[in-house]
């Protein structure tokens, strides 16, 4: 019999195989493939919460009745004034009110018109998320009064109040729409990398170490197949659930854009066919990979709860990796692009920035899974009929 | 028909101090004709099982030569387990397959086309006698369920020579007896050559042309039940058996 048609023979079953383990493969389908979606819609809600405040443009005060002029200057700036409740200060320290509260001193008129500077306080926790995303812009806005008021001073002296101004700030934002919102979807990428790993994880585990548990590795090897073409059916199966999971999950974030209830972030997150299909191009040769490795690591192990508890480290090594870039802030370093699932999330980020990717981006991965793999495979060959036989 | 001459083989167990050599085979003989069911006996740890896997290549012998239907199996390992059918003591099967499916996929793998493998699987499921089995996924089958489908994966591609390791390990009286008959229908309508490993006096004295004594990894006799008797000087084949393994003491020869 010729090795590919032992291949396809061994590959089919396999699949069969695992489609068939409904519950299990359900479970990777909830956890995989809606959870990616599920956190960005959470995402753009949380957004959507801070733009809606911001767009209210409310602010909460106690003893506003002491400084007309500030409530004056409050009012034309367009800003709601609310009063603050009672137990401000407890409901502050619990997140139960999302504002930072300001509080005038009762003798704040008379200080004002003596020249004496009026002390109001802006209270916030930094405990408390909501409250403290709107700090700068109630400080912003108290600045204004004290700047309008500084002004008039001036004038009234016959100085013109650019006296005042040294310098001049001009902003700038160099990020264009696409960049700006990777920093929100920072997480999709990483999403789409473990449910990779998910959908591996069972037909790997029940490829290998399953079948010493079960005692059918013994009669596969009595046939004539010869041990590659078993090891590279096998992985071909394994690889094609990876792939499979990876690509409903990039594809349930099409439809998940629609849910998007920032509005801002729904215009910023571009996430079509193309950006799928670079997902699932750039993910391919990892799932080979995670592939052929999840084999090698279980096929040492006599049983699949063994072969689970070793496979926790793996898939660490493969989550936690991509997160070194997102804690330590130091944006793209040249060894990204050499570290499999490092290089791919970092490719998928610059997809999702619309930035450029060339062919020497993808080569180091691709050419260290391609090897990797090639290594794995090896190693899962030689050792099949030595862990059958013990 | 398979030869198997002069086999040995020893593990080491452990590393450095710990290290420990176990000598589980040591000078295995064993020919077996077409035609013929040829038992090969001996008490638990004589070397039978090792002595299997090393036919079929699961385990590389440190020496001796195996030839089935005179094709070595360092020439040619798997033209060696292609002329071979094995039920060993590994008889696991895929639980969300069904039986007819797990039987049909080792036809495959044995080089035989899908309908042939079909139609061969309904062929053993007759002379079996489990044809409701057929499209049940083997999840929940009961022993004997599960060792009719494995023999039948093992004769899917109609080996000439089959090989079973104690095949009757779980199975109740009934089972027993269709597996035996079965047994019979091969050797006598097909002239397959077949080696049956068992402990159990009974279905060596039942079903048996002739007998390979085992013990310690090593061959100790081997000859027609009625030979055995005599050479131990026995009408009883199990003191027979005793004596012929262990010695007139029943200790260890």
């Amino acid at each position: 019999m010729r090795m590919s048609q032992s291949v396809w023979v061994v590959f089919v079953k396999e699949l069969k195989d695992a489609l068939r383990d409904r519950r299990t493969l359900m479970a990777v389908f909830i956890s995989s493939v809606l959870m990616g979606p599920l956190m960005l819609v959470l995402l753009s809600s949380l957004v959507g919460r801070y733009e809606k405040r911001a767009e209210a443009r409310e602010v909460v005060v106690i003893g506003l009745d002491n400084a007309p002029a500030l409530r004056n200057y409050i009012e034309r700036q367009t800003f709601v004034v609310k009063k603050a409740p009672a137990d401000w200060e407890t409901q502050l320290k619990a997140s139960k009110l999302g504002d930072p509260v300001v509080i005038v001193p009762a003798d704040f008129e008379d200080d004002l018109a003596h020249g004496r500077p009026p002390r109001i306080e802006l209270v916030y926790s930094s405990a408390n998320a909501r409250a403290q995303s709107g700090v700068g812009a109630i400080a912003q806005l108290l600045q204004g009064f004290d700047q309008e008021q500084a002004s008039l001073r001036l004038i009234a002296r016959g100085v013109a109040p650019s006296a005042l101004n040294v310098t001049r700030i001009d902003e700038h934002d160099i990020a264009d729409n696409a960049a700006r919102a990777a920093q929100m979807t920072h997480i999709v990428p990483l999403f789409v990398l473990m449910s990779v790993l998910y959908g591996a994880l069972n037909a790997a585990l029940d490829t290998t170490a399953g079948e010493r548990e079960r005692g059918s590795l013994e009669p596969l090897l009595a046939t004539p197949a010869s041990r590659g073409a078993l090891v590279i059916g096998k992985w071909g199966a394994v690889f094609a659930l990876g792939l499979l999971i990876a690509v409903l999950s990039c594809l349930s974030f099409l439809p998940a854009q629609s849910l998007l209830r920032s509005e801002s972030l729904a215009a910023l997150f571009r996430f079509g066919w193309v950006e799928a299909a670079w997902f699932i191009g750039l993910l391919a040769p990892l799932a080979a990979l995670v592939a052929a490795l999840m084999m090698a690591v279980a096929i040492r192990c006599k049983t699949v709860k063994e072969a689970q508890a070793n496979m926790v480290a793996l898939t660490m090594v493969f989550t936690l990796t991509p997160l070194v870039g997102l804690f330590t802030q130091e944006g793209e370093a040249a060894w990204n692009l050499w570290v499999p699932s490092v290089a791919q999330t970092t490719l998928m980020d610059r997809v999702l920035k619309n930035a450029p990717i060339g062919l020497l981006d993808v080569a180091p991965s691709l050419l260290l899974c391609i090897v990797l793999t090639a290594a794995a495979l090896m190693f899962v060959t030689r050792q099949l009929a030595k862990r059958a036989a013990q | 028909m398979i030869a198997m001459d002069d086999l040995r083989k020893q593990f080491t167990t452990g590393r450095g101090r710990q290290a420990r050599t176990v000598v589980a085979v040591d000078g295995m003989t064993l020919h077996a004709q077409d035609g013929a069911i040829t038992g090969l006996l001996g008490p638990n740890g004589a070397g039978k099982t090792t002595s299997l896997r090393m036919l079929v290549g699961l385990v590389t012998p440190d020496s001796g030569t195996i030839r089935v239907d005179g094709v070595d199996l360092r020439d040619d390992p798997q033209g060696v387990r292609a002329r071979l059918g094995v039920l060993s003591d590994a008889r696991g099967l895929y639980p969300r397959l069904t039986a007819r499916e797990n039987i049909v996929y080792h036809g495959r793998l044995h080089g035989v086309a899908d309908d042939v493998a079909q139609s061969r699987c309904e062929h053993l499921a007759r002379l079996l006698e489990m044809e409701a089995l057929l499209d049940r996924r083997t999840d929940g089958f009961s022993q004997g369920e599960r060792m009719k489908t494995a023999l039948a994966r093992a004769l899917v591609h109609d080996p000439d020579n089959i090989v079973l390791d104690e095949p009757t390990n779980g199975l109740d009286v009934v089972a027993t007896r269709a597996l035996r008959e079965a047994l019979r229908v091969l050797r006598d309508e097909t002239g397959k050559c077949i080696v049956f490993s068992t402990h159990i006096m009974q279905e060596v004295e039942r079903l048996c042309d002739r007998v390979v004594v085992v013990a310690h990894g090593r061959h100790v006799a081997d000859g027609t039940v009625a030979s055995l008797c005599a050479q131990a000087g026995s009408d009883d084949f199990e003191d027979a058996f005793v004596r012929l393994a262990f010695g007139p003491q029943g200790q260890p020869r």
